[in-house]
């Protein structure tokens, strides 16, 4: 800003930008004033100030000209988004939301009913997985499969609601994972039992000894006459529990035997197993030949995954038996389902429930066999898929599933989802690492389960990356649906593509032969896609265009002064 | 943008809030052209312009509950797509490179007044838009948004990040930007008053 003269000759002119802001109305009253009179005395300012005016007009003009007509691409998406939103999305959200009932109801619910059966004692398939069992104490609550959906529902939402608030990184995001933290907290199991540890050649707890808390045995023979109140974790060649067990007994071992008193469940996972005692609850074992004497007596239920199974005993409630050979000639108060080659029923066999059987050959049931119904049976056949007009009605409902994932995981997390997309059109890298990936964490997981400690992380890795095989699908979906479509950087669009994509891969994972392997490698390489873009995001980032730490020295330049003479 | 002292569809506005998904559909139709025209002006390409819009609308649509009935609705549109449209530009790391910054640092030299009054006479509309293509986005940015959306300064400053004291320089360099992108006297010869 230049001071004012009344001199035109020797004159100081206003500036250009204080011009502009008088233009603009942009200062004070005095000021203006000030430029105002100026602009009436000297000609020079007065030409500017009136060419700047024009200047404002011209651009406001040009600005404002209807030069551009609405696409018809903007014209038609108000209308198009909102018929999809009400009537496409809706549909397809309500066929999946179908689709995902049904396939808890066929296939979730009735493992959940033999599995409880089976003695974990609660509704929840999920409860049994991660929360249940004899390795969680303290998580007797039942959570049901339905409230543990629900929360993860609710759950998906608030994310997805505070996900930009979280992103700021502020106040809020602590807040939401203290109250995780003081909730998980709450949650973890109260009391930590004792544990009495043996190891060596041969573990013996004699009659008159008792084990207070759980007994945990590593030895080549175990032999247990006293007394455990507690779980017996065994790890042995040659187990014997001819003693009272008030928990659990946890077996691998090559032979069980089991003479005495369980108050609590069996599992067994061994070579051969014999139980002549009593066992208050149920029975869950993966052996080769189970033999379940005369004097035996199951309070609960029997499952039994064997090559040979010979029940002699008494069994309380159901049981479930896939076996090559099974022999019944005992009582069971409950129902018996059966899968394997021969299932034979003695003529001291007494089942209280209906008998269901899956085979090779019929039944041979002895004709003094004291049943409650007929057993059914049914002729095990091995016809393709393809032939059952079911096989097609589930692949839609399979594809509705499918849809309903990815949407609610493009919505939940549609920048990584992008970056997925984008990942996958690495070809060599994805599949190489979806390679590494596919064969690689489920190894790990089992490792981490292998401690008592490293369960819950071992079974949640499992889960993500089961999870991560049905995502990888989508995320290949999304990029067959690009090709098709073309490219977009916006997330409906890309959702979009991703249902039209979803539908061919599907399609032609449905190709007799060829199907199979055309699903790995989609599984592979999108899983490979997902992995490179998780890479990626926890890599440093890389200020683009960084400066150097130290400007370059210009080969002419000198250090430490003046070049001396 | 709406015609100059046309009233705002408040009950359309009242009812999209609600969830009308109809009264929703009244206002992009009514605000979709003047909000592509912006963009337009704003962003190099039609297709950013395009994919912008439809952005943008989709933003509106979700910040719609935030918006104060109290206040002007168009303003608060050229808002949000203001703020999109230089949120879109500083993403692409277009907004300012070395370059620019240091022409931003060479002191402006004063415009012969009958030289550009000579340029503004001769200057279409047409011209202007195309001069407009040329110039820096930052330069562009301004220059839209008091021109074109008549944004005060204190909304400029705020959508561009930079003081309000700060927002009279801007324009005036974009001007004289745009004076040498149309071939005319940009950088004045000094003195030329």
């Amino acid at each position: 800003m230049s001071d004012m003269a009344n001199d035109p000759r020797d004159v100081q002119h206003v500036d250009e930008m204080v011009l502009l802001l008088y233009t603009e109305r942009q200062l004070d009253r005095v000021r203006a004033a000030e430029v105002s009179a100026h602009t009436q005395e000297c000609n020079a300012c007065r030409t500017l100030l009136h060419a700047m005016e024009r200047e404002s007009r011209l651009l406001t003009r040009a600005m404002l000209e209807e030069d551009e007509v609405l696409p018809a691409r903007l014209a038609q998406f108000q209308q198009r988004a909102r018929q999809s939103m009400q009537w496409i999305w809706g549909l397809l959200f309500g066929l999946a939301a179908t689709g995902v009932y049904a396939l808890y109801d066929t296939y979730l619910l009735p493992w959940e009913d033999q599995l409880q059966q089976a003695g974990f004692g609660s509704t929840s398939l999920l409860n049994l997985l991660i929360f249940q069992g004899v390795f969680w104490k303290g998580w007797q609550s039942v959570i049901t499969l339905v409230e543990v959906v629900a929360m993860l529902t609710v759950g998906g939402f608030a994310l997805a609601f505070f996900r930009k608030r979280l992103r700021r990184g502020s106040t809020a995001l602590a807040l939401v994972l203290t109250g995780f933290c003081a909730v998980g907290a709450l949650m973890m199991p109260a009391t930590a039992s004792a544990q009495d540890m043996r190891k060596g050649d041969s573990v013996e707890i004699r009659s008159d000894e008792t084990v207070k808390g759980d007994l945990f045995v590593f030895a080549h023979r175990a032999r247990i006459d006293g007394k455990v109140e507690g779980d017996v974790y065994l790890f042995s060649q040659d187990a014997s529990v001819g003693g009272h067990v008030t928990g659990d007994i946890i077996a691998f071992s090559q032979i069980l035997r089991v003479g005495g008193t369980v108050d609590g469940n069996i599992r067994g996972f061994d070579n051969t197993i014999s139980i002549s005692g009593n066992v208050a609850r149920n029975v869950l074992t993966f052996d080769d030949i189970i033999n379940l004497d005369t004097s035996s007596k199951i309070g609960g239920s029997l499952t039994a995954f064997a090559h040979s199974l010979n029940m002699d005993g008494g069994i309380g409630r159901n049981v479930l038996i896939f076996a090559q050979q099974a022999t019944v000639s005992g009582t069971v108060d409950g129902g018996i389902s059966a899968k394997g080659e021969n299932l034979r029923i003695n003529g001291s066999a007494k089942v209280g429930g209906p008998i269901k059987f899956e085979g090779k050959y019929p039944p041979d049931v002895a004709s003094d066999a004291k049943l409650a119904s007929p057993p059914v049976f049914k002729q095990m056949e091995h016809k393709p898929e393809y032939a059952e007009g079911s096989y097609f009605v589930w692949q839609v409902i399979w594809l509705a599933a499918y849809v309903l994932f990815g949407l609610v995981l493009f919505q939940l997390m549609p920048v990584f989802s992008k970056e997925a997309v984008n990942s996958v059109e690495q070809y060599g890298a994805s599949f190489g690492l979806g390679v590494l990936v596919f064969f690689g964490v489920p190894i790990a997981a089992c490792i981490a389960c292998v401690t008592v400690v490293g369960l819950f992380v071992g079974l949640a890795t499992l889960f993500a990356w089961y999870g991560g095989l049905y995502y990888a699908q989508t995320i290949v979906g999304a990029l067959v649906g690009q090709w098709l479509l073309g490219r977009t950087r916006e997330t409906w669009p890309l959702i979009g593509r991703m249902v039209v994509g979803i539908i061919i891969v599907r399609l032609a994972t449905m190709i007799p032969h060829a199907g199979g392997w055309i699903k790995l490698g989609v599984v592979l390489w999108g899983t490979g896609a997902i992995s490179l873009a998780l890479y990626r995001r926890f890599q440093p980032p890389m200020a683009a265009g960084m400066a150097p730490a130290m400007s370059p020295i210009p080969p002419t330049a000198t250090v430490g002064g003046a070049v001396p003479a | 943008m709406s015609a100059p002292g046309k009233t705002e569809p408040t009950e359309a506005i009242a009812r999209a809030r609600a969830g009308d998904a109809d009264a929703w559909g009244e206002l992009y139709r009514e605000y979709a052209p003047a909000m592509f025209r912006f963009c337009r002006r704003a962003l190099p390409t039609r297709e950013d312009a395009e994919d912008a819009t439809m952005e943008i609308f989709m933003k509106l649509r979700d910040k719609l509950v935030q918006y104060d009935e109290t206040r002007s609705f168009t303003a608060w549109l050229y808002k949000v797509a203001a703020n999109h449209c230089w949120d879109l530009l500083r993403r692409r790391k277009i907004r300012q490179d070395k370059e620019t910054e240091d022409v931003e640092t060479v002191p402006l030299e004063h415009p012969d007044p009958n030289q550009l009054d000579r340029m503004i006479e001769q200057s279409t509309s047409d011209e202007v838009r195309k001069a407009l293509g040329k110039l820096g986005a930052r330069a562009r940015m301004a220059l839209v948004m008091r021109y074109y959306s008549d944004m005060s300064y204190d909304e400029i400053a705020d959508a561009l990040g930079v003081r309000r004291a700060f927002v009279g320089v801007v324009l005036l360099r974009a001007r004289h930007e745009l004076r040498q992108a149309l071939g005319g006297p940009g950088a004045m010869a000094a003195g030329g008053a």
